[in-house]
């Protein structure tokens, strides 16, 4: 399976009277937008509003963020399952709008995190405030349950991000990655000296605001399964998750992770990267048993070496996480686990919820109970009062002159576990 | 809180669905329970049947309580 993707970077993003790229500039027929999304009869209202980098503008409760994208060439079309025919993707070429995103925002549950801050402090802690974005404020009619608006926001932004990611399709890309992939037995064979790695990706599944769907299957209802690393940089794997934002994966890290492009570029030099394991984090202890069992065999049939295994979220899935460690080091294949901690605000208590002998090569991306002051920002797209309710905030964390005293976990992207972020350790 | 509550003297009876952060946290008596959302009831059961399953798991952890243990003990039944 080989990938290209042709990367048009965007530098700004402007309302105009069509949606087009040009000269590095996205331009949105707000209109257009607004029609897209009032489709959806469950939505009552959209304002769409645009936050660029370095502005004074503070977007909370984030729900998801999305890279608009364009498949310009070979089977199928963005988001399969969702929004296009569940045909197949990972092959052929796709326009990614680089530097753009659509950003959605809608509050649905009574607490709800995701702080995307353009500016300030914040703004280092989320990647995303250096995105031109694209957002979305949805209100839903009258006594709409909270699943069917949990999925009328997260099908209004897949669906705008795919009309946004038309605009790239008849421009001529800055740059062209390609990425190829082989079946298994072809893969295994092609570097017979080196060790051969597996991905394990776990996704988070546990229910309303905590779900992911695969090719528009929610991954609670699945056994562990095989995806090439390409299908999930073609948008197979979108997310239906934001609580708590820091260590949630968006559709924008799925169709960027770092695991999977860093594993690439390794790739046939310092190991032999076989393929991706995807796997889920449900709520019941035999349900924990049964995909942890099935992703150490499913690993162990491929032949694997070694695996690196990501976590989505924290606490019970923390027991994921083991479960998978020991069942793949008990096989013999070593393991490296990719987390984030919750070591209290003063990083002096344990940091994950279950520990073992056997998990001992962990990278962590960061203590998501350490406290920061978000200043007043001059403008707030969305439902700023959610602070006082959110995990990681406190009644009184919104003060009056809008600033928020919080942990960071309740920046969007804070504490990626698949690494996508800027925070990094020093030695002292 | 387990541990807590066990080092002042009284035993304790930890109910809960993810048992192995349980024996990692180290309580000792442990009755599993139904799922993360909802440890003791069932919302797919219908009343009658759910109140049985509480019923149930109410009773095994006072089983459980009375039960002398050395080391950690999941009481499946």
């Amino acid at each position: 399976m080989r990938l290209e993707l042709g990367k048009i970077r965007i530098k700004d993003v402007q309302f105009g009277s069509e949606t087009r790229v040009g000269q590095g500039v996205l331009y949105v027929d707000r209109a257009a937008v607004e029609g897209i999304v009032g489709e959806d009869e469950r939505i009552a209202s959209v304002s769409v509003e645009l936050a660029r980098p370095g502005e004074e503008v503070r977007i909370t409760p984030v729900k998801d963020v999305i890279e608009p994208r364009v498949k310009v060439a070979g089977p199928g079309g963005v988001f399969p399952g969702m929004v296009s025919k569940v045909d197949t993707v990972g092959e052929g070429r796709t326009h990614v709008l680089a530097g753009a995103a659509v950003v959605t925002t809608g509050k649905i549950v009574g607490f709800q995190e995701g702080i995307i801050d353009m500016t300030g402090p914040g703004a280092e802690y989320t990647p995303f405030s250096r995105l031109n974005n694209v957002v979305l404020v949805c209100e839903p009619v009258a006594g709409l349950p909270q699943h069917e608006h949990e999925a009328a926001i997260r099908m209004a932004g897949l669906k705008v991000a795919a009309y946004l990611g038309e605009a790239g399709r008849d421009v001529e890309p800055d740059e062209v990655d390609a990425y190829e992939c082989l079946p298994l037995l072809a893969q295994a064979a092609a570097y017979p000296d080196l060790p051969k790695v597996v991905y394990v990706y776990m996704l988070q599944s546990q229910g309303l605001m905590h779900d992911t769907y695969v090719y528009g299957v929610d991954a609670k209802r699945s056994l562990p399964t095989l995806i090439y690393p390409t299908e999930v940089m073609d948008g197979a794997i979108v997310s239906g998750n934001c609580v708590s934002a820091c260590d949630k994966n968006t559709t924008y890290h799925h169709q960027n992770s770092p695991v999977i492009h860093d594993l690439l570029a390794r790739h046939g030099r310092d190991f032999n990267f076989i393929g991706v394991v995807i796997t889920n984090e449900n709520v019941t202890l035999a349900d924990k048993e049964r995909s942890s069992n099935y992703t150490a065999k499913l690993v162990e049939m491929m032949g694997a070496d070694g695996a690196i295994v990501s976590e989505e979220g924290f606490g019970n899935p923390d027991a994921d996480l083991i479960m998978n460690c020991t069942k793949l080091e008990k096989k013999g294949i070593r393991t490296v686990l990719v987390t984030d901690e919750y070591a209290g605000q003063d990083g002096a208590s344990q940091s994950l919820a279950d520990a073992n002998p056997l998990a001992d090569a962990v990278v962590t991306a960061g203590n998501a109970n350490e406290v920061i002051t978000l200043p007043p920002m001059k403008k707030v797209i969305g439902h700023p009062e959610a602070a006082n309710v959110i995990a990681g905030g406190w009644d009184g964390s919104l003060a009056a002159d809008g600033s928020i005293a919080a942990e960071i976990q309740v920046i969007t992207g804070c504490t990626n576990e698949l690494g996508f972020s800027h925070l990094s350790a020093r030695e002292i | 809180m387990v541990k807590e509550i066990e080092r002042a003297g009284i035993p304790v009876v930890h109910m809960c669905t993810v048992v192995p952060i349980s024996l990692t946290v180290g309580a000792n008596r442990i009755v599993p329970t139904v799922a993360i959302p909802h440890p003791l009831g069932n919302p797919a059961l219908a009343p009658q049947e759910e109140k049985q399953l509480r019923r149930r798991l109410v009773q095994r952890a006072l089983v459980a309580l009375q039960t002398e243990v050395e080391g950690q003990v999941v009481f499946e039944k």
